[in-house]
């Protein structure tokens, strides 16, 4: 479904990735892991069009994204719920939700999307008409996870979903995460948490400054010892 | 006799105040939404009453029959100045944006006047339709027709853009963008267009208030500056981001210049500069803005 080909990406004159490779069929949930400042943030802002690689292509369903804007990518159905949650906290929670659904072929069926976001996070329905920035650090992304939703994506990007948050928490939300990609939605998840998002995913992307450094079945990643050594913490001394 | 007196007063700023929030509220809008402060806001509210005085003039047509020609006219004219000059910047950081589309409205500010000169030569324009200096007297005030439609028109517009932005998809996307440009990207808006909508909705917002200053006051070619900053003091007055803050800052800032015109004359617009220096140290999130 969404292929990403040999991208270099540069932030002004500092190049941050190279040669990136990676893949997403479809319904399938892929994680990318890495350290802080390895460039998984600026990959998957790269396919949903913020930023332009430099060379290399991103293909989904066939039609090539890398000099589409934003707008063109939600449409044709990737939406990327950012670090940081980025809900709009001075809007109502259904303001966000509506907004989610921005686009013209999302907005048709919106009511019925709003029941599905609702039954995955029944918080959301008691809040509707409170401001967003007043909500606890989980709802909140529980909103954002919501709001990407609400695009009706067939691939949905999170970045760091698990960010800041209770350990509690983000149990409920890589739980929501499950039954979202159960539902049928290709998911691409950003992780720090290396253990919660082998667990969850079929399969896995290791990013080290800006290069692919590994990928596999994650289970096979599980029990890698360099994996283990690096990123799990239970590695042989 | 004093009770009129405060009356008139009151009746009076309240009247110019709507005027003020008027012009606030545009600029507000494209400082709200996009980060440009346009101080050729004022030069936007100039051709609106230009245009309005040659509607007049030349074919003899309403000044307030000519509204909605000339809300077409200068969004049209928004979107147009938008597009050539603003709309490469945007892409910009927002400090490198901020420098740099001040300039260009700047230069806006410098060339309109030049312009207006040559088209319209420098004397003072006045558009008076026959009903233009009558009024009609409620409770022993004076109240003037033309002030009054101003008024009356001020209250719809502003009801309308909160309507528009609180009760419509474009609307809440313009809020959306205002609040975060880059989560609004990703919900599929374009926020170029957004951008572009609303600059042009500021320049079509100046230009409606370009007329009433026409009809009450003059239209002359230097008189975008000293609009640009009434807005200016309005919109600090106000704090960012309220269309009824914005609004409601302008009669206030109105009433309060009528109430001190009794007492100080012409000194009057050295206490609107007063406010803004006092709002500005002491309360800079301005008096409806979030702190």
């Amino acid at each position: 479904m969404l292929e990403v080909n040999n991208i270099d990406v540069y932030h002004g004159d500092l190049q941050a990735l190279w040669n990136v490779c990676l893949e997403v069929n479809e319904g399938e949930l892929v994680s990318l892991i890495g350290a802080n400042g390895a460039g998984k943030t600026t990959i998957v802002e790269s396919i949903s069009g913020l930023l332009t690689p430099a060379s290399g292509s991103v293909v989904f369903n066939g039609m090539r994204l890398d000099k589409e804007p934003t707008h063109k990518v939600v449409e044709l159905g990737i939406c990327l719920v950012p670090e940081g949650k980025g809900i709009f906290s001075g809007m109502s929670v259904l303001e966000n939700l509506e907004l989610g659904s921005f686009q013209k072929k999302s907005r048709k069926v919106k009511s019925e999307t709003l029941e599905f976001v609702y039954e995955l996070f029944p918080i959301l329905k008691d809040r509707t008409r409170q401001v967003a920035g007043t909500l606890s650090g989980g709802e909140q992304q529980m909103l954002a996870i919501g709001r990407g939703l609400m695009s009706k994506p067939k691939l949905l990007m999170l970045d760091e979903p698990s960010l800041g948050l209770a350990p509690l928490i983000v149990k409920t939300i890589f739980e929501v995460i499950k039954q979202i990609n159960k539902s049928g939605v290709g998911i691409l998840l950003v992780e720090q948490n290396v253990r919660a998002a082998l667990e969850l995913s079929k399969r896995a992307y290791i990013i080290e400054n800006g290069r692919i450094v590994q990928h596999g079945d994650a289970k096979g990643l599980l029990s890698d010892d360099q994996v283990k050594d690096s990123y799990l913490g239970t590695g042989s001394v | 006799m004093i009770f009129i007196l405060v009356a008139q007063t009151l009746v009076n700023g309240i009247q110019i105040g709507a005027m003020y929030g008027l012009i606030a509220v545009g600029l507000s809008l494209t400082f709200g939404v996009m980060k440009i402060l346009n101080v050729a806001h004022g030069e936007f509210l100039m051709v609106g009453g230009y245009i309005a005085f040659w509607l007049f003039t030349l074919y003899d047509i309403d000044p307030l029959w000519g509204l909605p020609l000339i809300a077409i006219a200068l969004f049209l004219l928004g979107a147009a100045f938008y597009q050539l000059l603003f709309s490469g910047l945007t892409k910009f950081h927002e400090e490198i944006k901020m420098k740099n589309t001040l300039l260009v409205a700047f230069g806006l500010f410098l060339i309109f006047p030049q312009i207006a000169r040559w088209l319209w030569t420098a004397d003072e324009r006045a558009i008076t339709p026959m009903y233009s200096g009558e009024s009609f007297p409620i409770l022993g005030i004076q109240c003037g027709y033309v002030p009054l439609c101003g008024l009356v028109m001020a209250v719809v517009v502003i009801l309308g853009l909160h309507l528009l932005l609180t009760k419509t998809y474009f609307g809440k996307s313009v809020r959306g963008t205002t609040e975060n440009w880059k989560s609004a990207k990703l919900m599929g808006i374009n926020v170029e267009r957004t951008y572009l909508i609303t600059f042009a909705l500021g320049a079509a917002l100046a230009g409606l208030a370009g007329v009433l200053v026409g009809m009450t006051q003059t239209v002359t070619p230097d008189m975008g500056m000293p609009w640009t900053i009434k807005a200016l003091i309005v919109l600090v007055l106000a704090g960012i981001g309220s269309v009824g803050g914005a609004f409601f800052a302008g009669i206030i800032l109105g009433v309060v210049e009528s109430v001190s015109a009794i007492f100080m004359g012409p000194y009057t617009v050295a206490l609107g500069m007063g406010i803004f220096l006092l709002i500005l140290m002491f309360r800079p999130q301005g008096l409806f803005g979030k702190a």
